[in-house]
């Protein structure tokens, strides 16, 4: 197939394309543009550099930020401190730049550590965000004379270079950062910072380190504000607090918004165009300008929420109207199996649990719970509605959520790990209702599912996916392997769960969790899951644990079952041995203790 | 020792009524109302007009919460309902309202500073110490308010609607409950109390286009961490304001601005569900 191969390469030719384009632009462009212009599209040309972090941060990843100023803020400091305290010339000037750099990457690291952990809500890492600046704003405050106070620092010596080559420096590094990061997003990785705006939780069940990811790129993306803020600095020889505040910060959203945000360019022409008309017409009318960026944001938040950049995507579309969007395709490919069959019959029991109880409040929701899951066993939970069956699964698969009790997989104590920790130690789990990443296509939600064992390409798309056997086997059964370009929000139920399946089995778990896999679906489709989980059972040496309500289909794969009734466990036996019990069948038909003893 | 124990307890009061807007919104709608700030400085100006007016200054507390009630209603119907299943661009919505706002402020009464007539002058002999009238006074109304906007959740037939709505909207509307009126009412009211609050800080500062910024991010810090209960908001008021004032007095005022935002950020990092558990 000749043009999958020519699509897949066509994203780095574009940003070759592109890049050059972007660096013609700005070599001519001086000699075309009056002095006045210049200068403004200089400082412009520095915040559009933010901006794109913004929109990678916000936009991508979906950590709405207020706080990417302070970043600017920091690296405009450390050149206006160093060059009016401690001296000028290039080794000085090497060494503000590195300061500004590793200190934007510590603060980031400091505000990353505070937003982004496991159970954090993103209004609060939004929060964190819009606290820096404002600190960071009233430390530059109580400085005094050394960081100028209110009025900042000017005048200091700096390179007094022609305003061309000033205007090449800034348009270059805007070209180089915009490429690398148009790269970066429709990279691999790209794909996953996605899932994790769309769907976090899930991302974590996969093994994704979601948190971690989120942190690094904040520290990246306040690299590259401070070095804009100290190319700034440098070029404009006035540092003030306004570079690390918060209207900035809000400013850069704004731009963001207006321009498209996870379209990256929509954004960067957003804030050149925005910042030289501000500039411009600050002069003339200023308060009304201001009004007018106001009403114009809160139109396109109400009425246009992905901004104006998808409008002329659309209008480019219509010109070009020959060359219809596509997906590239992706070839599946069997993958040795790395972490499966790690657990043999006779050893330590993948899956053990002493005392395990979980309380809300004075609810006693499980209560007591000792089990323990062998490898090559497939075990069936079933219990009444509300007897703790899904809260026990969360409580195997996230160690933060049970009160009491311990939890080992394959012998090691998850403690209070968090989802992709318990991932990692060979859990999987699939969930009761099909949340899948709705923009994404079958394709990328497994690639996104192998990310833990094979991670991801940073600046390029790979054309295929290697699965394990059984996850190939699923696809297969469920015809998946034929819509692998699909995206997942158009699949049909039976599909999805087909999907969410094979995603979990291609992150090799030794500890499979199920949450009713065959809810709503129909009979074939039932047993064919129903082959694939025995064969996982036997060949691969996989510990099952399936809660499940069709006692038909527990009978015919399971080996042994459980009975949860009222967050304890009520007894434990073959299915045939549960079925011919008393004490279930009164659970079950809802009699009362007195009933049974008559 | 006098006058600092009465500044602790004067600053969480005042800290409380400003939040007190801004919390009711969060509460009950899940959304952060960014235009907080716009609506405090709004009734700020509506202060300084009645005093250029001569009106009394306490019937400007009740003209600017019903200016506020009137344009929450307003706002609420074009800008925030349309916004309801995406609440982080309510956030950008709110806070581009707040930048209109503040714009048109600006436009109208220019970019200074302006005063507004205090309704209680002098001082009263409390804890033998003298200390300024009108901000005790504001003090006992914030605590009054307390109260009354607990017994509104508690015992009125809105706040069980509300209170409905706030634990599952679903099942609330399943019951019949309007959670459409329950959203528009209750954004009024916090927007009404918004404006209150403004007119009623303004006679102890002054007010420009910018007054609310500050406010915002503080009441904003107090809200997070108390969840939805006004007991607790006024505790975390009283307790960080206290911080507050605190390190103003011994350590540095630049510093002491920026004691609630920090404290609160770490308290929330340490326990995500705040004092509202505590």
């Amino acid at each position: 197939m000749p043009d999958v191969h020519n699509l897949i390469f066509s994203g780095r030719r574009a940003a070759l394309i592109g890049g050059l384009i972007g660096l013609l632009v700005v070599a001519i462009a001086p000699f075309i543009l009056d002095t006045y212009l210049t200068n403004i599209l200089i400082r412009t040309l520095f915040l559009a550099a933010v901006v794109m972090t913004v929109d990678i941060l916000w936009g991508y990843l979906g950590i709405l930020t207020f706080g990417q100023s302070a970043f600017f803020g920091i690296g405009a400091y450390a050149c206006g401190l160093i060059f009016t305290h401690y001296g000028f010339g290039d080794g000085w000037a090497l060494a503000a730049l590195a300061i500004a750099v590793s200190v934007a990457a510590i603060v980031a690291a400091g505000v990353g550590w505070l937003a982004f952990f496991h159970g954090s809500s993103p209004l609060y890492a939004s929060i964190i965000t819009l606290a820096l600046p404002i600190v960071l704003t009233q430390v530059i405050y109580s400085g005094g004379n050394f960081s100028g106070s209110s009025s900042g620092l000017s005048g200091f010596e700096t390179y007094y270079w022609d305003i061309e080559v000033w205007f090449w420096i800034a348009g270059v590094f805007l070209v180089l950062i915009t490429t690398a990061s148009w790269l970066l997003v429709h990279s691999d990785f790209g794909r996953v910072l996605v899932a994790i705006r769309e769907n976090e939780e899930r991302c974590a069940y996969l093994g994704i380190p979601v948190s971690r990811i989120k942190i690094v790129l904040m520290i990246l993306s306040a690299m590259v504000a401070s070095v804009s803020g100290f190319g700034y600095a440098a070029f404009s020889n006035v540092v003030a607090p306004e570079l690390a505040g918060f209207q900035l910060g809000t400013e850069l959203l704004i731009w963001t918004a207006l321009g498209g945000r996870a379209t990256l360019l929509g954004p960067v022409f957003a804030a050149i165009g925005i910042d030289t008309i501000s500039s411009w017409l600050s002069g003339a009318l200023p308060f009304l300008w201001k009004l007018l960026t106001g009403i114009a944001f809160v139109i396109v938040i109400l009425l246009l929420p992905r901004g104006l950049a998808p409008l002329v995507d659309a209008a480019w579309r219509k010109l070009r109207s020959s060359r219809a969007a596509s997906v590239p395709a992706i070839k599946l490919e069997s993958a040795p199996v790395k972490t499966m069959m790690q657990s043999n019959e006779g050893a330590e029991p993948p899956l053990r649990i002493e005392r395990l109880s979980r309380k809300y409040g004075s609810l006693h929701v499980l209560r007591d719970v000792n089990m323990v899951g062998r490898a090559t066993e497939l075990l069936g939970v079933i219990g009444p509605n509300g007897a703790g069956k899904t809260t026990l699964m969360r409580c195997i698969s996230d160690g933060s959520e049970r009160t009491d009790g311990k939890i080992h997989i394959n012998s090691v104590e998850i403690g209070r790990g968090s989802p992709q920790r318990v991932v990692s130690l060979g859990v999987g789990r699939s969930f009761q209702n099909t949340n899948l990443f709705d923009t994404l296509t079958v394709g990328e939600c497994l690639k996104l599912s192998r990310y833990r064992l094979d991670g991801a390409k940073l600046f390029e798309r790979s054309e295929s996916v290697a699965l394990p056997q059984p996850a190939l086997d699923i696809l297969q059964a469920t015809g998946l392997d034929q819509k692998l370009t699909e995206e997942t929000r158009n699949l049909s139920h039976g599909m999805k769960r087909g999907l969410e399946l094979a995603m979990v089995l291609a992150t090799e778990p030794s500890v499979l969790l199920l949450d009713e896999p065959t809810a709503g679906l129909t009979k074939p489709e039932r047993m064919a899951i129903g082959k694939v989980l025995t064969r996982l059972r036997r060949e691969f040496g996989l510990c099952i644990v399936i809660i499940e309500h069709d006692l038909d289909f527990v009978r015919e794969i399971s080996s042994r079952v459980v009975v949860l009734h009222q967050g304890a466990i009520l007894m434990e036996g073959s299915v045939d041995e549960v079925v011919a019990s008393d004490l279930v069948r009164a659970v079950y038909a809802g009699h009362t203790e007195q009933e049974k003893a008559e | 020792m006098g006058v600092l124990t009465l500044d602790i307890l004067t600053t969480g009061s005042i800290l409380f009524a400003v939040a007190a807007g801004l919390m009711i919104i969060l509460g009950v709608m899940k959304l952060i109302n960014f235009a907080h700030g716009a609506f405090l400085t709004t009734g700020g100006y509506v202060a300084y007009l009645t005093g250029l007016a001569g009106i009394s200054p306490w019937l400007s507390i009740v003209l600017a919460g019903l200016l506020g009630v009137a344009a929450g209603l307003v706002i609420e119907r074009f800008i925030v309902r349309p916004l309801y299943h995406r609440p982080l661009d309510a956030i950008l919505a709110t806070w581009g309202l707040g930048i209109v706002i503040g714009q048109l402020i600006t436009i109208a009464f220019g970019r200074g500073v302006q005063f507004a007539p205090s309704p209680l002058s002098g001082t009263t002999g409390v804890l033998g110490v003298d200390y300024s009238a009108y901000r005790l006074s504001v003090a006992i109304i914030a605590v009054l308010l307390a109260c009354a906007l607990s017994a509104l959740l508690s015992y009125t037939r809105f706040g069980l609607n509300a209170r409905a709505v706030i634990m599952n909207e679903t099942l609330a509307r399943g019951l019949g409950i309007d959670s459409g009126k329950v959203r528009a009412t209750t954004f009024g009211m916090g927007a009404g109390l918004a404006c209150a609050a403004g007119a009623l800080i303004t006679p102890m500062l002054s007010v420009d286009p910018n007054m609310g910024l500050p406010w915002l991010v503080n009441s904003f810090m107090l809200v997070m961490i108390s969840g939805v209960s006004f007991p607790s908001l006024l505790v975390a008021s009283l307790v960080l304001g206290g911080a507050q004032v605190l390190v103003s007095t011994y350590v540095s005022p630049i510093l002491g601005g920026m004691t609630i935002v920090v404290l609160a950020a770490l308290v929330l990092r340490v326990n995500p569900k705040g004092f509202s558990r505590a």
